[in-house]
């Protein structure tokens, strides 16, 4: 008798593997947290499109872990870091957070998501009641919105209707000094895009009445080629653009409106212009673009924060983003929090940072602040600048004013019954 | 009689009792199930465990229903997962806005898919192969667009927001834990079972020839638009059952539950799980949660462990995991190949 052998696995091979895929499934439930340490969970993304978004959130995290570390931890417990990917999908969010509480015995969550994910990490905070740190999500809804608010969850970085508020104004400003009244936008057609460049042309016309919009282009996100919308936008001949793009899609459109010499022809105005990641990436970055700061060490121009750039630098080999300031806060925060508490339990640390201020590179005068109401941060470096081709990239920020954006930021509330 | 002509007189159909013996022996096999699951909450602590069965339900019954689609009737739809997030957000738009109790919001999300589903089905079915698969793609992205651009109802691209409200009824709060995961084991055991009784009908069996020759059945008497539109409605009924599942463990909707990536993970279960056996689907979706699992837990490369995966099982295997065991265990039985 001869026995054929079949093509493929043998039996004892799978057994083997499906007996290996047994005891790395089980491991988890079995293992348990040290009691000593204090682990906190971060869910985010580290896979795709967007993983520079995981990668410098992290970044940002473990720098400031470090120096808590080091300094004792928080009310004597060292932090262990437990971070995840979540592939940007929303379920996957809500899973991994649930399972690092549930499973990985954390006890306090790092919301490192964008957009979508955070509402589902947020609803995964108010189902256990574990305390929450929103890193990522500017959707001003997030923490405007009194029937998203929960006493667990805080915001550590931007806000849309911030950056709208000043953008607004310091365009409006230079709108009216060069008589700039046609107005085209180009943003991404995803509701960041379609929300930022509303609020941002309300504001506008708010402080420069007499101008208008011509022209409206909403590429996809993600879009490879843009000469449709740049030639739409030269045809309209505008005196003035503004644009939403971020990231990649920011530097492919810059790029490609070179080849048209599309900046000579008006004045740009690019919120997500000065970060790292734009600025460092663009071939030749034109002179001149009007742009928000998202990070930039020279802004503001403090000894502490060009210290801080300059330590990731070292660290990471590269300039730390927007998303790197708004994560480290969130450390800072969270340590400064337990040390007013005296204790590394969620509920006092949840208490003690409502309201607290506490000394930041990136404050606006030196210091950020919690705001206790909406359990959101304001006093953050905020302001405007124009582009040169090399370092600094944004020499001269006008800052932005936060009595202006107070005031508005209520006015605006109202007008969408949150308040 | 040898060993190998009993088994095949004993494999010949006998109608009447014999489909009404494999229903009451199925009907034992869910309950049994249903015992087990439920009881696994006194015995594990595990709240992981819980959430990992939460899951496998919903994406359970959304693969086997593709299944009754791919494997049953031969109709490969790139676009089930439309009726995954059509689901989600029907039953959570419903809870939020209008408050009713949680039953009638599924009843009332399931009253939509129904009259979607035959209406985007009537159009697909008439298609056949790589162009049935198109289409029911492009009604999916259809969809998609649809929940992105309608900011107002849906939230857009940030979704259902808010939480989904679960008052309590018949003493059942979705909103306790344990109380979720035995209603989504009870959802999902009734589904199988519905499902099984589908595929084991005469209906069940008309699908298989419709699957094998269309032309024969058509010259039989079959009305095949009209038996694929059934079971493309039905197959819709418990995709958008797993959606609501999902709904209830995120306590949301989000855009990407109906985006063709979720089409496409159906798929990938049913290469893992495969499609000969009813329960391959089943178990691929539990295949693919621990890979899911296990992997982003060790590391951030997901994409190419998963990648290895599907090659391993599309050029290893050459099918799925269930009917490679179906296959290695009667050839078992019949004795080594001479």
């Amino acid at each position: 008798m001869t026995r054929t052998r079949k093509p493929g696995v043998s039996r004892r091979a799978t057994l083997a593997m499906m007996g290996a895929g047994a005891v790395t499934f089980a491991a988890p439930w079995v293992a348990r947290a040290q009691a000593k340490t204090i682990k906190v969970g971060m869910p985010t993304i580290l896979s795709g499109r967007v993983a520079q978004l995981g990668t410098s959130s992290r970044n940002g995290v473990m720098l400031e872990i470090e120096k808590v570390n080091a300094a004792g931890g928080l009310a004597g417990r060292q932090i262990e870091m437990v971070i995840r990917d979540s592939k940007g999908q929303p379920q996957e969010a809500a899973r991994v957070a649930r399972e690092l509480v549930n499973t990985d015995g954390c006890e306090i969550l790092i919301d490192a998501e964008a957009s979508s994910g955070a509402f589902a990490v947020h609803e995964v905070a108010r189902d256990l009641g574990v305390l929450c740190l929103h890193t990522n999500s500017e959707t001003s809804a997030l923490t405007a919105d009194p029937k998203q608010h929960i006493p667990n969850a805080f915001r550590t970085a931007r806000q849309g209707v911030h950056d709208s508020i000043v953008g607004g104004s310091y365009a409006a400003a230079i709108a009216k000094a060069k008589g700039l009244k046609k107005w085209a936008t180009c943003s991404p057609d995803y509701a960041y895009g379609r929300d930022t460049t509303g609020e941002y042309v309300t504001y506008l016309k708010r402080f420069a009445p007499d101008i208008e919009i011509i022209s409206e282009s909403w590429p996809k996100l993600f879009q490879p080629d843009y000469t449709e919308v740049v030639t739409k936008i030269l045809q309209a001949k505008p005196q003035a653009l503004y644009s939403c793009l971020w990231g990649g899609d920011l530097t492919s459109y810059i790029d490609q409106a070179n080849i048209y010499a599309l900046f000579s022809q008006m004045e740009v105005f690019a919120v997500n212009m000065a970060d790292y990641t734009a600025l460092t990436v663009v071939k030749n970055l034109p002179k001149g673009i009007h742009s928000g700061n998202r990070y930039i060490k020279t802004y503001p121009a403090t000894p502490e924060n060009a210290a801080w750039g300059d330590a990731y630098k070292a660290k990471y080999n590269e300039y730390p983003t927007n998303w790197s300031w708004e994560n480290a806060t969130a450390i800072m925060l969270l340590a400064e929090a337990s040390k007013k508490a005296n204790s590394a339990d969620g509920k006092k640390i949840a208490e003690a940072l409502r309201g607290l201020k506490i000394k930041s590179p990136f404050g606006a005068d030196g210091t950020v602040t919690m705001r206790a109401e909406d359990q959101t941060l304001v006093g953050y470096a905020i302001g405007w600048g124009t582009t040169i081709p090399q370092e600094p990239y944004v020499p001269q920020v006008q800052a932005g004013d936060w009595k202006t954006i107070f005031e508005l930021e209520a006015e605006w509330k109202k007008s969408k019954g949150y308040t | 009689m040898t060993e190998l002509q009993a088994e095949q007189a004993a494999a010949v159909p006998q109608p009447e009792a014999g489909l009404q013996r494999s229903r009451y022996f199925d009907v034992l096999i869910a309950l049994a199930a249903f015992a087990v699951l439920a009881i696994l909450p006194m015995l594990t602590g595990s709240k992981a465990l819980l959430d990992f069965v939460i899951r496998c339900s919903a994406f359970g019954l959304f693969a086997t229903s593709l299944n009754l689609l791919v494997g049953y009737t031969g109709l490969v739809s790139f676009g089930h997962g439309m009726f995954f997030g059509l689901g989600a957000y029907g039953f959570g738009l419903i809870m939020q806005r209008t408050g009713v109790p949680v039953p009638v919001a599924f009843v009332a999300t399931l009253v939509i898919t129904t009259i979607i589903a035959a209406v985007i089905g009537a159009i697909c079915v008439r298609l056949k192969e790589i162009y049935f698969a198109f289409v029911t793609l492009a009604f999916q992205m259809l969809i998609h667009s649809t929940i992105l651009s309608w900011v107002s109802l849906t939230g857009g691209d940030q979704g259902l927001r808010g939480g989904i409200p679960r008052p309590a009824f018949f003493g059942i709060d979705l909103s306790n834990h344990v109380h979720l995961y035995i209603a989504s084991c009870a959802l999902l055991v009734i589904g199988l079972l519905l499902m099984r009784q589908i595929a084991q009908s005469p209906f069940g069996y008309t699908l298989r020839m419709i699957r094998d020759n269309a032309n024969r059945a058509s010259f039989v008497g079959i009305d095949v638009w009209r038996a694929k539109l059934t079971i493309f409605v039905l197959a819709a009924l418990f995709a958008s059952t797993g959606g609501i599942i999902m709904a209830l463990f995120v306590s949301g909707a989000y855009p990407e539950f109906a985006y063709w990536t979720i089409s496409g993970e159906g798929i990938f279960i049913n290469m893992l799980g495969g499609v000969t056996t009813f329960l391959g689907p089943m178990v691929g979706t539990v295949l693919l949660l621990i890979l899911n699992d296990t992997v982003t837990r060790l590391t951030e490369y997901y994409g190419i462990v998963l990648g290895i995966v599907i090659l391993f099982f599309a050029i290893g295997l050459r099918k799925g995991l269930m009917d490679f065991v179906v296959e290695w265990y009667t050839q078992r039985r019949n004795g080594p190949v001479e």
